[in-house]
């Protein structure tokens, strides 16, 4: 699954742009992910012009992030 | 909002969402528009500019108070530093306040008697027996979802296009297709009222680096780079395209802007490539920028966006008269005079944008050297490249096998 910095995300959705499984979407004023739609490709990390996703591969579940992804991200 | 039945529903307020919602309101039809964000044209994602034509041509008139300044002409700049000016005493064109352009559009259309509805997301389609007949959408105040069915159902979503996808439209861009961009709104800039634009592969691999001026000496100091390029380490360690550094370096390197201010900070994905490769299916099409109808040369999306809105209402407007909302209809009168038009231009444009993406820095100096500001006059005012790329090819026929290797 990928993680987003909210913070420093500039809301272009380039992200949803190329992501070939429809798993990133504006929502309420951010961009919302979908791991269960991930498919890990890196596709959005390429072509996101502030820099703010980061990949966490065959993570599916906010719960199985490494411990200081989940304070880093505050989930 | 108690009406759940239209004639058209309209997914997002942009300037094709507005520009068709007001011609199908002004036809007489039962319009809705929804649109995910809490408010039009925020935040913005834009260069600004546009030319004056397609506005002109659809008999409008921007507001001054939309306008942040007029553009009189451009000043493209080689590698090595050569500069070529091409200037007129006209207004060519506007940098926009975009937000309030996009509010204007959209008050157009309600006047006429469009409804427009912010922070409404459309989640979903609806389809009974496969045929499309409405959308789900979720209000951003409530959890409640709310049905609405229209004879007529159009993305135009803009970049993320995901109720077109939904349809069954295939608007999810390849890394090649699209450039990654980044822009500051600087101040002081002492413009000219001229579109800058700044080549070379060290400059800017695969585009370019644009200055557009705006009011009170800001300007929009921008940088789009392809996206499928490699040109740093990314987080988790993927490589891509970082647009950021090379426009901090040109400003750096700018005698004038390295010392100015930045009053905002943010970037985007542009969609350079050809459109997508169908408008239109039973009851639905796509318009603007999610149908990748975008300049791939300056990745402009505003005017095409305005004049595919029109064409779309027109052959929205025919299909109420015909009772006849069948791909096949709407095919002939939407798709197949934008792509006789409006597409053709954009197939051109594409090609010389895939010409360019082959050149090096000597190519590019050697191009500039040779063309004077008359070709450039043609280039841009007239889009007659002929003349030019001939006397270009005169001096440098290696070029040639560029030109042969795309044709090929």
């Amino acid at each position: 699954m990928i993680m987003i910095d909210h913070e420093g995300c500039i809301k272009c959705v380039g992200c949803s742009s190329v992501c070939p499984r429809n798993a990133i979407e504006y929502i309420g004023e951010r961009m919302a992910t979908f791991p269960d739609l991930c498919i890990d490709c890196g596709l959005c990390i390429k072509a996101c012009p502030a820099n703010v996703i980061e990949l966490f591969p065959k993570v599916k579940d906010i719960s199985q992030l490494p411990p200081a992804a989940r304070k880093r991200y505050n989930v | 909002m108690d009406k759940k039945d239209y004639d058209v529903i309209i997914v997002g307020a942009g300037p094709a969402g507005s520009t068709l919602a007001r011609i199908c309101a002004q036809g007489g039809l039962d319009v809705a528009v929804f649109d995910k964000r809490k408010a039009i044209g925020n935040p913005v994602r834009c260069g600004e500019g546009l030319g004056s034509r397609e506005v002109i041509e659809q008999g409008l008139e921007v507001p001054k108070w939309a306008i942040s300044t007029d553009v009189k002409g451009a000043k493209v700049i080689a590698p090595n530093g050569k500069e070529l000016i091409w200037e007129s005493k006209e207004t060519n064109g506007w940098i926009l306040e975009r937000k309030l352009f996009d509010s204007w559009l959209a008050q157009l259309a309600v006047a006429k008697g469009a409804e427009i509805h912010v922070n409404n997301r459309v989640v979903d389609v609806i389809r009974e027996n496969g045929k499309l007949k409405g959308v789900k959408v979720k209000n951003g105040a409530s959890s409640d979802i709310s049905e609405y069915s229209a004879k007529m159902i159009i993305s135009a979503e803009g970049m993320e296009s995901l109720t077109a996808r939904r349809m069954g439209f295939p608007t999810v861009h390849r890394l090649y297709d699209v450039d990654t961009c980044y822009q500051y709104e600087m101040q002081p800039y002492n413009h000219q009222n001229l579109i800058e634009l700044y080549f070379g592969n060290k400059v800017a691999p695969r585009g370019y680096v644009w200055i557009f001026p705006k009011a009170n000496k800001r300007a929009n100091v921008g940088i789009g780079i392809g996206a499928h390029l490699e040109t740093s380490i990314k987080q988790s360690n993927v490589k891509g395209a970082d647009p950021k550094p090379y426009l901090d370096e040109f400003i750096k390197n700018n005698k004038e802007l390295k010392d100015a201010s930045t009053l905002m900070d943010f970037g985007g994905v542009i969609s350079v490539c050809e459109p997508i490769g169908k408008f239109t299916m039973d009851n639905a099409m796509v318009i603007g920028t999610a149908a990748k109808q975008v300049d791939p040369i300056h990745g402009g999306g505003i005017a095409l966006a305005m004049e595919s809105g029109a064409l779309a209402g027109s052959a929205i407007l025919d299909a109420v008269k015909n009772n006849d909302f069948s791909e096949g209809f709407l095919f002939n009168a939407y798709e197949k005079p934008w792509r006789a038009t409006a597409g053709s231009k954009m197939g051109k444009r594409l090609l010389l944008r895939k010409v360019m993406e082959k050149l090096d820095d000597d190519d590019l100096n050697h191009i500039f050297g040779t063309i004077n500001q008359e070709d450039l006059a043609e280039i841009v005012g007239k889009n007659k490249f002929a003349e030019a790329a001939a006397k270009v090819l005169v001096g440098r026929p290696q070029l040639l096998k560029v030109l042969g290797a795309l044709m090929g």
